[in-house]
């Protein structure tokens, strides 16, 4: 009897413990699903974007983007305005006075010339945004700061919102304190503690410049399965989960409990082509390429329409965006450009052949890098066998495909391969100068294609050294029309940005850059 | 016994250094550059050769694997992508692996015994033939799917536990079912047909004909003879799932050292591997030690000699 009764205190505890624990955390507390965990916290060194997320929760820059219809605007945030000098190469920055670290430490001039004098110090990853035109930083006065130039860099704003740009509190680099573990800034949460492989804690930072956040804790959570991700949303274990995945939307959009939010990113899929290659080095091949695919079908099909058709190289949402014309989808002309290349049927079975020779060509995709990165390089693949070019497609993770896309022009054995690319400064400049300018071919930068164009590399130039929007605008336009004429890449699709929240979530902010904002949120 | 054990872990040193060579071999061979993948797509060559110089990659290839082991050694082993000491990383991720497969053990030894004994007690019953059904649909589940079910019914429409995370004794539930779950198949079958075969034996016989109760000739005579091929199963399934429970982790978002190395293949934190195959190895030769002690104590013929 006695351990009967025993057996049943034991049980009725375990299931009040097990409840209890189950249902959702308090008000105060708002839990964000990560589909990865960052990687460190010193924004200087950070190349990834779930840190970049965290980091904007805890430290500001001078200045930051506004998301608005989608877009993104410069914004003040620790700097109250700004100027420029005639010649571009001096912009003064007036700071915002009576604003603390979480340390309690000012923040003044000083602080900002410290951060980016150990950011020009080039041993951080993020250096290299900015050695190439800040010389130096100099304090005026408490509150006035300048950033000397050594030229005129006409996306010095779009650079200065970069999570490189934003300010470390002076006394945890004067501490040598290991900042990527220990970060301080002036940001409305203040990190509280990190279980690594699970979760970064943040709690409300009380002397925040705009009044302490509503939500008292902020939990960052690393759950990289889709599923469970968006199960744990359901459940209400977590609050918002981010990178919903396209199979998912229509079965949460009939949850009154969940709201989702579906965006145009800035993230575009092309498949790039070795401009160098014997065979893709004749613009009509490449051209041909472009005509071959439907993107439409690609979009609606694989994507389940959560991303759009675009011809440009940049998403709608970057600044210096203008619409261009691209490549329809006609397989007639696309043949048609092939046998003008020399790649003609000589024997009836529609496949063309040059010098008794199939057209062959590798095709590389990752597989889980982006969404749906695999399904869409085998649906070109087919599309490509339309024509008659047999293009073999192989997948390889994604150290592996970086190692083999990266390899100096004459060992490199690319010819086709899927990559996607989110320009993190939102700007025209952070695309087509490092993957479309000359002095930027792999691996002095990111232009794996090895495309060269003396008029657009003069473009790019004129949009990164011009400091009036309209002047830039237009040298943009003209690059991005000389770029689709020469089809260095087969451009496909614009990914949409799928989050989804608990309803009574509301003020969340959601940027095209695949970040979140949490400092507005509160819990109803 | 103790001369037997220190043998035992004498042998450790050449077990671990041959893991560790293969281990470093295999990952140095796989393509891909840890110091590419850190600094990410639009990295220059000056800042991937940076990051090459900070962390000695680009030194020989026996200089590489010397620190490597004069690290792990010392403690002073730092993983690439944390930047920090890999025993600060590992140790917390394999605690956490160790609760989720020591609790998934439990369950597969308390669900597997009893079932394998029930099926062999009553051979050729509905009970042996539910139980085989079971056992069968336990080991062939696989564990990802199986881990979705349990999330969908419990934690999506039921809402009684947690599906993911790791924080009470709730979160430890359902992963632990997941992963027990064909671990108890495997202990199920074996338990049964071992049963079988010393109820066959004349002592049983001769235990029944003495009037001995069901419960105690099954309980005390044949269970104690039948476990030790099952105690076998359970010491390797035990081994199994330290490094196997890298699925279950991944859709539990269980922080164990599975999921860990998952992540350090990808971005190629060679020494996070590294280390983390040379602890899990390690680990694999205790449970078997342990294993093979067990044996003295449920079977008191079994002696050890050091040789």
């Amino acid at each position: 009897m006695k351990n009967r009764r025993f057996l049943l205190f034991v049980l009725t505890v375990l299931v009040l413990f097990v409840a209890s624990s189950a249902f959702g955390a308090a008000s105060t507390t708002l839990t964000v699903g990560q589909g990865a965990e960052p990687v460190e916290l010193d924004p200087q060194n950070i190349t990834d974007n779930p840190s970049e997320e965290v980091c904007f929760q805890i430290y500001e820059g001078l200045v930051g983007f506004d998301v608005e219809d989608g877009r993104l605007e410069v914004a003040p945030r620790l700097a109250d305005s700004w100027e420029v000098s005639e010649d571009g190469r001096v912009w003064t920055f007036h700071l915002k006075k009576g604003v603390v670290f979480h340390s309690g430490a000012p923040f003044n001039a000083e602080a900002v010339k410290k951060n980016f004098d150990r950011l020009l110090t080039g041993k951080y990853k993020r250096s290299s945004l900015f050695t190439p035109f800040l010389s130096e930083v100099k304090v005026v006065d408490d509150a006035t700061v300048q950033f000397l130039l050594s030229m005129s860099f006409g996306p010095f704003l779009h650079t200065m919102c970069h999570t490189a740009a934003i300010i470390i509190d002076p006394t945890s680099i004067d501490s040598g304190v290991e900042i990527k573990n220990n970060p301080s800034g002036t940001g409305p949460f203040k990190f509280k503690s990190w279980q690594k492989g699970d979760r970064i804690t943040l709690e409300a930072f009380d002397k925040y410049r705009e009044g302490k956040p509503a939500m008292e804790t902020v939990v960052f959570m690393s759950i990289p399965d889709d599923n469970a991700r968006t199960m744990m949303l359901e459940t209400g274990e977590i609050d918002i989960a981010e990178r919903i995945s396209a199979f998912e939307v229509e079965r949460l959009k009939k949850d009154q409990n969940i709201a989702l939010t579906i965006q145009p990113g800035m993230r575009v899929m092309y498949i790039a082509m070795n401009n160098l290659d014997p065979t893709l080095k004749d613009p009509k091949v490449r051209q041909a390429i472009n005509y071959a695919v439907n993107r439409e079908a690609i979009c609606r099909n694989i994507l389940k329409g959560y991303a759009r058709p675009i011809d440009s190289p940049m998403a709608y949402a970057v600044n210096g965006y203008a619409p261009v014309e691209g490549y329809k989808y006609d397989p007639q002309k696309a043949r048609a450009l092939l046998a003008e290349a020399g790649w003609k049927d000589t024997d009836g079975d529609r496949i063309p052949k040059k010098g008794g020779k199939r057209l062959e060509l590798n095709l590389w995709s990752p597989n889980g890098r982006y969404p749906m990165d695999l399904k869409t390089a085998e649906a070109v693949q087919g599309y490509l066998h339309e024509i008659g070019i047999d293009a073999k497609l192989s997948t390889m993770d994604w150290a592996a495909f970086l190692a083999a896309t990266s390899v100096k022009p004459e060992e490199n054995k690319s010819q086709l391969f899927l990559m996607g690319w989110s320009p993190s400064t939102g700007d025209s400049d952070w695309v087509l100068r490092p993957l479309f300018h000359t002095k930027q071919w792999i691996p002095e930068g990111g232009n794996r294609s090895f495309y060269s164009d003396t008029e657009v590399d003069r473009y790019v130039d004129i949009g990164m050294t011009e400091n009036d929007p309209e002047k830039r605008k237009a040298a943009y336009l003209e690059a991005q029309k000389l770029i689709i004429a020469d089809a260095p890449w087969l451009t496909l699709y614009v990914l949409d940005n799928v989050n989804g929240r608990r309803s009574n979530v509301k003020g969340l902010v959601e940027s095209p850059l695949e970040l979140i904002f949490v400092k507005g949120v509160t819990k109803e | 016994m103790g001369r037997f054990v220190a043998q035992r872990l004498l042998m450790l040193v050449p077990v671990l250094l041959g893991v560790s060579l293969v281990a470093f071999c295999i990952i140095q061979l796989s393509p891909g550059d840890p110091a590419q993948v850190m600094a990410g797509m639009e990295a220059s060559e000056a800042d991937i050769e940076m990051i090459r110089e900070k962390f000695g990659l680009n030194e020989p290839l026996p200089v590489q694997y010397w620190a490597f082991l004069k690290g792990l050694f010392s403690g002073n082993l730092v993983s690439l992508r944390y930047e920090a000491p890999v025993m600060e990383i590992v140790l917390p991720h394999l605690k956490n692996t160790l609760i989720l497969a020591s609790m998934s053990i439990v369950l597969a030894v308390l669900l597997g015994v009893a079932t394998g004994v029930c099926s062999a007690v009553m051979r050729k019953t509905w009970v042996d033939y539910l139980a085989t059904v079971l056992a069968l649909f336990g080991v062939s589940m696989p564990v990802f799917w199986w881990g979705l079910l349990l999330m969908l019914l419990f934690s999506v429409k039921l809402a009684w536990l947690p599906s993911g995370g790791m924080g009470t004794f709730a979160h430890l539930i359902l992963p632990s079912v997941a992963l027990g779950t064909s671990s108890a198949g495997i202990i199920a079958r074996m338990t049964r047909s071992s049963m079988l075969d010393v109820l066959k034996q004349d002592y049983i016989t001769t235990a029944t004909a003495k009037g001995l109760v069901r419960s105690v000739v099954v309980g005390r005579h044949a269970l104690r003879n039948a476990l030790i091929p099952t105690v076998t199963v359970i010491g390797l399934q035990f081994g199994q799932l330290l490094a196997g429970a890298v699925l279950t982790e991944t859709v539990f978002s269980w922080p164990g050292v599975g999921r860990l190395l998952v992540t350090s293949i990808l971005s190629r934190d060679f020494p996070m591997v590294q280390a983390t195959l040379v602890i899990v190895a390690a680990l694999f030769v205790f449970v078997n030690l342990a294993v093979d002690m067990l044996y003295a104590v449920l079977d008191p013929r079994i002696r050890y000699h050091g040789r």
